[in-house]
């Protein structure tokens, strides 16, 4: 129960903080705070607690004040990102938060993209993709780092348990 | 295998919801269910967003300071002198004093237009790659706001409120791929629309323009207002949009294209004004800063500028004497506009005899105010005495 408190929070400031402060920033680029919260919760805690968290995680994006767009969109993006963090973390760590941080901008363009929204073509790839890749990279093992130290190490070993389960199949 | 077969269910499973939810939202907002819910989360984290604003804004203000000095050598002098100041000077204080300016700044504008406005400050902002641009502003429908109204600062036009709580608002920016205004390019009446070009515009040219009548010919630099929609909604008449600053050959096309730059700074937008009401009379080109062509016959309604909402009449009215003063008291003759500020040096320094008699109007109020508002942009200035002598053209007249 603590812990879901401890995600909760974690999530919630990640995403006033992203609006109010980051974004607020007059750069052109910033970080995805939120998508580095929830990948890093979704290596610690595996795939299933990491789609869950993934998927609140992103309809409360969906309906943090400035929003326009359909409901649902960042819920599925974050909730496979989530699944994914989880789901590889275990066997290569870096190369999972690393891959999810940059595929996942992409991965929410082309949502937005499939939806229709007005704006989104081969181009906007081009111009955001890069920059937006790049700025998560960069940020990543700052909130990895600082999610590891609110939260602590794996917690258990069930997950780890788990994976060989997995293997077998 | 157990494990993992549950955890695929349940990820297809949200997946699904998700979805799920797209779809429904897609199709219809506002639906009964997702209307209210929506409402009473916006206006949850609204509050939240309008506390945690309040406490970090001067991180922003700092960052800011600190990355537009990258932009330009006038800006890195411009952060030495304030560098300077800023030993001696608390941060928070520098900040409400910018806030101040900007605050005058759009009254000025929204004055000179004669628009009913409510000013609001940005608290939140979303700019995620994919999604909308927009920004929440700290003004709700217990202000006055309602969706569909126009949003506008000292400089130019920002967006429209697209859906308002009791106490915050959305405002998507004009730059959003999905928004578009109607344009009118000065001193003419030809017409044509302005869309958002949200990240594909590169190097500050974040609109383009798409003139209707592809056959007239568009050149760098022409300066756009908006047209204005049916009743000002979702856009009131004649706020300056931007500068045209590169033109498309687009041969054999239906329309013509010009990318332009907003008059508004969309990078960093704080203080705001939604416009309640707009004027009796279109404001034509007037609210257009002087440039290298000035506006050829601007013809603002003055009287609508007094009739402001009684919390904002104050501030307009001591802006504009002030801002008039430091470049037209010496060449502005018309009796009208020199007596009231030939009065108030009179009130407030008495014992200053000797040039109330001796020196005419000319002298007297270009001291006193202009000492009181020397760290107030330049721009100002110049739009206030734009619209003081225009006044008093039609005054004259």
């Amino acid at each position: 129960m603590p812990r879901i408190l401890l995600t909760t929070l974690l999530v919630l400031t990640a995403l006033v903080l992203q609006v109010t402060v980051v974004n607020r920033l007059p750069v052109s680029v910033v970080p995805d705070f939120v998508l580095l919260v929830v990948i890093a919760l979704g290596a610690i805690r595996g795939p299933v607690a990491g789609a869950t968290i993934g998927f609140f995680s992103g309809l409360a994006a969906d309906l943090l004040p400035p929003a326009d767009h359909a409901l649902g969109q960042h819920a599925l993006v974050l909730c496979l990102v989530g699944f994914t963090a989880g789901r590889w973390a275990e066997r290569w760590p870096l190369l999972t938060v690393a891959a999810c941080a940059v595929v996942a901008p992409a991965f929410a363009l082309a949502v937005s993209g499939l939806l229709g929204d007005p704006g989104i073509d081969l181009r906007t790839f081009e111009a955001v993709w890069p920059m937006a890749a790049l700025v998560n990279l960069l940020a990543a093992p700052v909130v990895v780092w600082a999610v590891l130290k609110v939260y602590g190490p794996r917690p258990e070993k069930a997950t780890a348990a788990a994976v060989p389960g997995w293997r077998r199949a | 295998m157990k494990d993992s077969r549950r955890s695929r269910l349940f990820l297809g499973l949200l997946l699904a919801v998700a979805l799920v939810l797209i779809t429904v939202d897609h199709r219809s907002e506002n639906t009964p269910v997702f209307g209210p819910l929506r409402t009473i989360v916006t206006s949850a984290f609204g509050a939240v967003e309008r506390g945690v604003s309040t406490v970090t804004e001067p991180i922003g203000g700092f960052v800011g300071a600190l990355a537009g000095a990258q932009g330009s050598r006038e800006q890195i002098t411009n952060l030495k002198a304030q560098n300077s100041k800023l030993e001696g000077e608390l941060s928070s204080q520098r900040i409400d004093k910018r806030r101040s300016a900007e605050l005058q700044a759009m009254l000025g504008l929204s004055g000179l237009g004669g628009y009913k406005v409510v000013p609001a400050q940005v608290v939140a902002r979303r700019a995620s790659p994919g999604f909308e641009d927009a920004v929440e502003i700290d003004a709700g429908t217990a202000d006055g706001i309602k969706p569909d109204m126009t949003v506008l600062n000292g400089q130019g036009l920002v967006g429209r409120v697209v859906r308002a709580t009791a106490s915050t608002a959305t405002v998507v920016l004009l730059c959003d791929p999905a928004s578009s205004t109607g344009a009118r390019i000065e001193n003419s009446g030809e017409l044509g629309v302005v869309s958002g070009l949200g990240a594909n515009g590169n190097s500050g040219r974040r609109i383009m323009f798409r003139l209707l009548d592809s056959t007239l010919p568009i050149a760098a630099g022409t300066r756009l207002v908006s047209f204005g929609s049916q009743q000002g909604v979702p856009y009131v008449a004649g706020v300056p949009i931007g500068v045209i600053e590169k033109v498309e050959a687009t041969p054999g096309e239906l329309t013509r294209t010009a990318y332009a730059r907003p008059f508004a700074d969309l990078s960093s937008i704080d203080v705001v004004g939604v416009v309640v009401e707009g004027p009796k009379r279109d404001p034509r080109d007037a609210l257009l800063p002087p440039a290298p062509k000035p506006a050829a016959k601007p013809k603002p309604k003055p009287k609508p500028a007094t009739s402001i909402l009684p919390g904002q009449q104050a501030p307009p009215q001591i802006a504009r004497p002030g801002t008039a003063n430091p470049e037209t008291g010496p060449g502005n003759t018309v009796p009208q506009n020199t007596r009231p500020e030939n009065t108030a040096p009179e009130n407030t320094a008495p014992e200053n005899v000797s040039p109330e008699d001796t020196a005419p109007e000319n002298v007297a109020p270009g001291n006193g105010p202009t000492t009181d508002r020397d760290d107030r942009g330049p721009a100002e200035p110049v739009r206030g005495r734009d619209g003081e002598t225009s006044i008093s053209d039609d005054e004259a007249a």
